[in-house]
């Protein structure tokens, strides 16, 4: 049976729903990233599990028992925010050690967990620091230590890496994974960032004008995407209309196609290629883009523009702009998408 | 960057303090002397001035009673305006433009206009305020009103407030509890102002002193300006005197905010 399972949720402000019909469910351990654009009801609907909000519809259980009617405080849940919302009156140590303070934890006992909960973020040395002389991301890790030293059931994160600078982010978000994984915390990860979300994940909720659009791996998200929006938010797919796709690959299709970068390839001469690698048609190069180990080309095959990925092997050649190449499909990776459905309600 | 001009830069600082500092060195100086009227300096130097202020039973009075009414305002404003500060950026923001506007409400009306009035309304046979400290208390409550929620409220706003009490309310804490655990520690500073700047305003205020109590009630504004037909050099005396317990409230106050 799942840890946290949300059934049916709904929540509007002056009759305008933020989300609805939102189902889902985390099993225990599960690190699964909510991944949406900013706006589409991320926050609302974190704020609604940890009983922050009032929800207008729907149930949400924890470890079987129904909790939509429970106060915030008794549900077991943390929570970690962007702003980090930490107690500026407060050293590091009260701060780690409010939660326990509230809980009446006899003294010793709140002493010992919270040096516990201040060697597991690192932040040895700096327990009698007022928050305002830390960084952004010790800030952080003492709102992670002073969520997770009340041993929460579950653990929520609000796009908790969001005001951090790039080197740091990509740090404390593995640091953050590590954690998780070792205390086997049930966690839910918000987020608008979708390489955030792709590297971090065991499962993604990809969220959009308040609904979930899709649930899976993000090999599942990035593989089959659910929608037009799915592809156009992960990025980097070509997104064809019916129309071009006709142009440009000779199919049949009442929906759009998306085709990702890497499925395309660029015909070289007594080559063999298998029989699902086909429609080929002829391109100019544009230009490119170096992204490391790939070269990222604009190809443009009659008046549509592509994306193709190549493997930045040195012995290949580099293909100027205005180079006129035969590419080739692979037809296992081509996909019909519907158009988002935007409607909430 | 271009260098600072420090000469200029200065002069500016020189000009400003002395324009602050000249009259109140003047003043003291006058509340020493023996005489002073044909020369460039005074004609001797004496204390006698202030001996016969610090003997005047009805100065040390006066003294008490405006520290008092003062402090008794500030309490009353204090105690009136966190709390619904709090409410207002916690529970009900969209009041808050019409907590600006009610705020300065004070302002609208001069001191002069609005003791007539309270004169009217307390002096009937139900509610007799008027001579008494009471009313006082609750016209320097209007006075201090505006700078009061101001400071608090620039205070309330550079807080994350929402954010800190979801914080706390999930590790455990009820609203009573984070209201006086995170919230009034986080206000020191408007606090601070607040007292400072409504202090020093109220301890000077003479209009609703003398047309609200009068002499019934007499504070140290009161006393001086019923003292005017006295000396200039015990005005003089009075003046450097309440000056420098003002002065002294401060330091101790401020001593009292770092210890904290
Ligand atoms: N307290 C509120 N009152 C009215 N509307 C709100 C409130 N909170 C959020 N909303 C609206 O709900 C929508 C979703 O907001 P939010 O959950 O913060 O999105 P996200 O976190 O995904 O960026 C927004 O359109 C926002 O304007
Ligand atoms: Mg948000």
């Amino acid at each position: 049976m799942s840890f946290l399972r949300v059934d049916g949720l709904e929540k509007k402000y002056d009759d305008s729903f933020v989300f609805s019909h939102i189902h889902f469910s985390l099993e225990k351990g599960e690190f699964v990233t909510l991944l949406g654009p900013s706006g589409c009801g991320k926050s609302t609907l974190l704020r609604c599990i940890a009983g922050l909000t009032q929800v207008d519809d729907g149930q949400l259980f924890i470890d079987g028992v129904n909790v939509t009617d429970t106060p915030a405080r008794q549900r077991g849940i943390a929570m970690v925010f962007q702003s980090y919302a930490l107690f500026p009156n407060m050293t590091v140590r009260e701060n780690i050690a409010f939660g326990l303070k509230m809980q009446k934890v006899p003294p010793s006992e709140q002493s010992k967990r919270v040096n516990e909960a201040v060697e597991l973020v690192e932040l040895g040395g700096k327990e009698q620091r007022y928050p305002s002389e830390l960084s952004g991301g010790q800030c952080q890790r003492v709102a992670l230590a002073r969520s997770l030293v009340v041993r929460p059931r579950i653990l929520l994160l609000d796009e908790p890496l969001s005001a951090l600078d790039a080197r740091i982010r990509k740090n404390l978000r593995e640091q953050l994974r590590s954690i998780q994984k070792e205390l086997g915390l049930t966690t839910l990860f918000v987020t608008h960032d979708q390489e955030e979300a792709l590297t971090l994940s065991d499962r993604i909720l990809l969220m959009n004008n308040g609904k979930i659009i899709q649930n899976g791996t993000a090999e599942e998200i990035y593989t089959e995407p659910a929608d037009a929006f799915v592809v156009r938010f992960i990025g980097n797919y070509n997104l064809l209309s019916a129309e071009q796709a006709h142009q440009v690959l000779g199919i049949q299709s009442q929906k759009q196609v998306a085709i990702r970068p890497e499925s395309i390839y660029v015909r070289e001469e007594g080559r063999q290629y298998p029989e699902h690698v086909r429609h080929p048609v002829r391109g100019e190069v544009v230009d490119y883009l170096l992204l490391g180990n790939v070269i990222r080309y604009r190809i443009k095959v009659s008046n549509v523009e592509l994306l193709v990925d190549l493997l930045n092997r040195s012995s290949e050649r580099l293909f100027p702009a205005g180079a006129n190449l035969e590419l080739l499909f692979n037809t296992h990776e081509i996909r019909e998408v519907d158009e988002e459905n935007s409607a909430i309600g | 960057m271009q260098r600072p001009n420090s000469l200029g830069h200065l002069s500016v600082i020189i000009i400003f303090m002395m324009v602050m500092i000249l009259p109140l060195l003047g003043t003291l100086l006058y509340s020493i002397s023996t005489s002073w009227s044909s020369g460039l300096l005074p004609d001797g130097i004496t204390l006698k001035w202030y001996t016969s202020l610090f003997a005047d039973h009805r100065f040390l009075q006066a003294m008490m009673n405006s520290v008092l009414v003062c402090l008794g305002a500030l309490l009353l404003t204090l105690v009136l305006v966190v709390p619904t500060a709090f409410i207002v950026f916690y529970y009900f923001p969209f009041l808050k433009p019409f907590m600006n506007f009610i705020i300065l409400l004070p302002f609208a009306v001069p001191p002069v206009v609005s003791s007539v009035g309270l004169l009217q309304i307390y002096s009937n046979d139900v509610v007799t305020l008027t001579g008494t400290p009471w009313i006082l208390l609750g016209a320097y409550f209007t006075v201090a009103l505006p700078f009061s929620y101001r400071a608090i409220a620039n205070n309330m706003a550079n807080l994350n407030l929402q954010d800190m009490l979801d914080a706390a309310h999930l590790l455990g804490a009820s609203t009573f509890r984070a209201f006086f655990t995170i919230v009034l520690p986080n206000l020191k500073t408007g606090l601070m102002v607040s007292l400072f700047l409504s202090f020093s305003l109220l301890i000077g205020e003479f209009v609703f002193a003398n047309i609200l109590v009068g002499t019934r009630f007499e504070t140290v504004q009161v006393y001086l300006f019923n003292m005017k037909t006295r000396s200039g050099h015990f005005s003089s005396a009075v003046v450097v005197s309440y000056f420098l317990i003002i002065v002294l409230m401060t330091i101790l106050a401020g001593q009292w905010g770092k210890k904290q």
